[in-house]
């Protein structure tokens, strides 16, 4: 269709975005935080308008006012079970009922845990409705509440088999999600293959085992020098310690970065929307280089780089998305799916991206 | 520079398909015709901006989702005038600028923060006791088994209490069996002394001092106060993101105000004063568990009072200055009343003494 690299490319530069994101840390600032939702919209039109896709542009047409009434929401719908946590547990438990007060903790928890899943759905769904190209939306005709108990148990099951399942559970919800999403008329569907990424999760499952053993390894000498009681173990000791908090404080989030860095890679790879395939290229060194980028601008912008974190993240999201094969625009129609009134409040509550 | 030719192009919002229609103007609105048929009459006052797309101007219609009409190079002027502008920030900014629209919004923001600040402290002293007194056995109620009967113990701590309590408030004053040195007042003029706190005093005039503090803290309606903060904290900052909120609520509700804390040792001392009751050993007991703070490291859940009542060189002092050289004190209470009270938790077999809730 096209002569260029990839299917996906982002055409924005940060000059353009910087007005717009000033404007907004200064609005966000001066609202004690309330302008937050409709600078999430101005950034979004932002960077979807300057992403494009084969031969067209996204379009963005969420509002602040939906986000802001999400939000609403899901306060109200959070508000009781906090409150009780807060302050109601407590007494119950000072009353000698601490028997029903773990129940209707345990209860509580179980909610919060369904309400994750929904809200992982339902802002999927919301994003997909919002996302305009060439005149079409995406959207899902799921309300997602089938979603939050296939999301509650799987995850459980990942977690009780002593963590071992836990890629299963991400890929199988992965699929389950996406395969009730659709763009236009087209259906996407997803088969990630957890057993692709295993090794990857292995490893990082068997790290703490592997570092605690070198670590033990490594003070052998030291304690060898103490056991003999000649020379000064302190310094020895010291560098020993050291190296090992180091490792411990870098080593785990890399390994947890490269096997994300896979299941990404595995998940996205198996999307699919009708002839086209989707390809996510993003290695675990540019991950790191992301993230290590997204530090030092904070650092050294002595935290007003905040406001570029999310144009960060977005250009290097689309610059390693491709997709293959063609797409008949002619037969693209337009979604039928209902649109949500309201915006990813409850994803938002919870503090995670979305895809 | 070169003005590029004038082009159009047109999603009907029905399929992908990209047109190149005719755009057909006049003052009432305007029609696309191309081979396929032709849309319209579209009224101008219709057409809705969405922003830039690759340097093009692109529109929709408020009633028909995915219809777009995007315009690029130079627009004739006949299109250009008739155009409805982009909003930029939302409406209400767009209208009254940028500049203007934020000075509004900080000055609003002073004003509600002042006022959250402040409203505890002319509410608190409006709400009904009983209310309070509700509340406090709501949250207390017989604090888990975990209150101390031992014998004669309740009656020292009662006479100790009348000592230091001029103004007659109703106040429950309770030992609890928890391994920690504390004391907390609690709504409906309750207050709970851990016993740790009782072993590691060495006296009770070590024990007036802190228990005169929580004293203060009850008449001057500290209590109340502090609830009312937090709970009108958490939802002015539930507006920020979760982290910054959660953090800058704890730092200003975990405590009273600095104020208040100076307050309510004021309030200790004159009680003492009142009861001649030498306020020099209260500046010994914070001189020990200062020491204390240095061995076993800030965090140690054992010394939880020094969280909530962090030590100062200044607030020793208050308490040893206050000491005056040639006064007649006495004991707070007989050797006797002072053992009973010390041991009004081991003499006690019923109490409870397990503490995995505590251990959060």
């Amino acid at each position: 269709m096209h002569e260029q690299d990839s299917a996906f490319a982002f055409e924005g530069n940060w000059r353009e975005f910087a007005p717009i994101a000033l404007t907004n840390l200064l609005l966000t600032i001066v609202t004690l935080g309330f302008y937050r939702f409709w600078a999430t919209t101005r950034e979004r039109r932002y960077l979807w308008s300057q992403t494009r896709f084969i031969d067209d542009r996204l379009e963005w047409t969420g509002t602040g006012k939906e986000l802001f009434v999400g939000f609403v929401l899901v306060v109200g719908l959070l508000l009781a079970p906090l409150l009780f946590i807060q302050f109601g547990l407590q007494a119950m438990i000072l009353r000698g009922y601490a028997a029903a007060a773990i129940i209707i903790t345990l209860g509580i928890y179980v909610f919060f845990l369904y309400l994750y899943g929904l809200a992982r759905f339902r802002a999927l769904r919301y994003r997909l409705s919002r996302s305009w190209w060439r005149g079409i939306r995406g959207g899902s005709d799921d309300q997602g509440f089938g979603y939050g108990w296939s999301s509650v148990w799987k995850q459980a099951v990942g977690f009780l088999a002593a963590g071992l399942m836990i890629p299963w559970a991400m890929c199988s919800l992965w699929n389950e999600r996406w395969g009730k999403m659709s763009f236009g008329g087209y259906e996407f569907s997803a088969d990630a293959d957890f057993g692709k990424i295993m090794w990857r999760y292995i490893l990082c499952y068997a790290a703490p085992f592997i570092v605690l053993f070198g670590g033990l390894i490594a003070m052998i000498p030291v304690m060898m020098t103490m056991g003999t009681g000649d020379g000064d173990p302190g310094a020895g000791a010291m560098v020993t310690v050291f190296a090992f908090i180091a490792a411990i404080y870098l080593i785990f989030p890399l390994i947890i970065l490269a096997y994300y860095a896979a299941f990404m890679r595995e998940a996205v790879g198996s999307l699919r929307l009708t002839t086209l395939d989707f390809e996510f290229t993003a290695r675990t060194k540019d991950w790191i280089k992301l993230f290590l980028g997204n530090i030092g601008l904070v650092v050294v912008t002595l935290g007003i780089g905040i406001a570029f974190l999310g144009y960060r993240n977005w250009s290097f999201f689309v610059r390693h998305m491709e997709a293959g094969g063609e797409i008949d625009v002619a037969a693209l129609t337009q979604s039928i799916t209902r649109t949500p009134g309201q915006g990813e409040g409850l994803l938002d509550a919870f503090d995670v991206g979305a895809i | 520079m070169v003005e590029q030719p004038f082009t159009l192009w047109h999603y009907d919002g029905e399929s992908g398909l990209r047109r190149t229609p005719r755009l057909i103007a006049d003052d009432a609105g305007f029609t696309l015709v191309d081979e396929r048929g032709s849309d319209g009459p579209i009224g101008w006052d219709a057409l809705v901006a969405r922003g830039t797309s690759g340097g093009e101007a692109v529109y929709g219609l408020k009633e028909r989702p995915g219809w777009r009409l995007g315009l690029g190079g130079a627009i004739p002027e006949e299109i250009a005038r008739r155009l409805p502008q982009p909003e930029r920030y939302g409406g209400f900014i767009d209208r009254i600028g940028l500049v203007r629209a934020s000075a509004i919004f900080l000055a609003i923001a002073a004003t509600v923060v002042f006022a959250v600040m402040s409203a505890p402290r002319w509410i608190a002293p409006h709400v009904p006791p009983s209310f309070e007194k509700k509340l406090g056995d709501a949250i207390v109620g017989d604090f888990g088994g975990r209150f101390c009967n031992g014998p004669g113990g309740q009656a020292a701590l009662d006479a100790l209490t009348r000592q230091l309590n001029p103004k007659r408030l109703p106040l429950e004053v309770r030992v609890a069996k928890v391994p920690m040195v504390n004391a907390v007042a609690l709504p409906g003029g309750k207050i709970v002394i851990f016993d740790q706190l009782l072993k590691e005093a060495n006296s009770a005039d070590e024990v007036a001092g802190v228990l005169g503090h929580e004293i203060g803290h009850v008449q001057n309606r500290d209590v109340m106060q502090a609830l009312l903060r937090q709970a009108g904290l958490s939802v002015i900052l539930g507006g920020m993101s979760g982290d910054a909120g959660g953090y800058f609520n704890a730092l200003l509700s975990a405590t009273y105000s600095r104020e208040a804390e100076r307050a309510a040792d004021d309030a200790s001392i004159a009680a003492m004063k009142r009861a001649q009751i030498s306020p020099a050993a209260t500046a010994g007991f914070f001189a020990r568990l200062g020491v204390m703070e240095k061995k076993l490291g800030q965090a140690s859940v054992a010394l939880n009072y020094l969280s909530s009542h962090p030590l100062s060189g200044d607030r020793e002092r208050l308490f040893a200055d206050s000491a005056a050289r040639n006064a007649q004190y006495r004991p707070a209470l007989t050797r006797d009343q002072w053992e009973a009270l010390v041991d009004i938790c081991s003499n006690d077999p019923d109490v409870k003494d397990d503490m995995g809730w505590l251990g959060r």
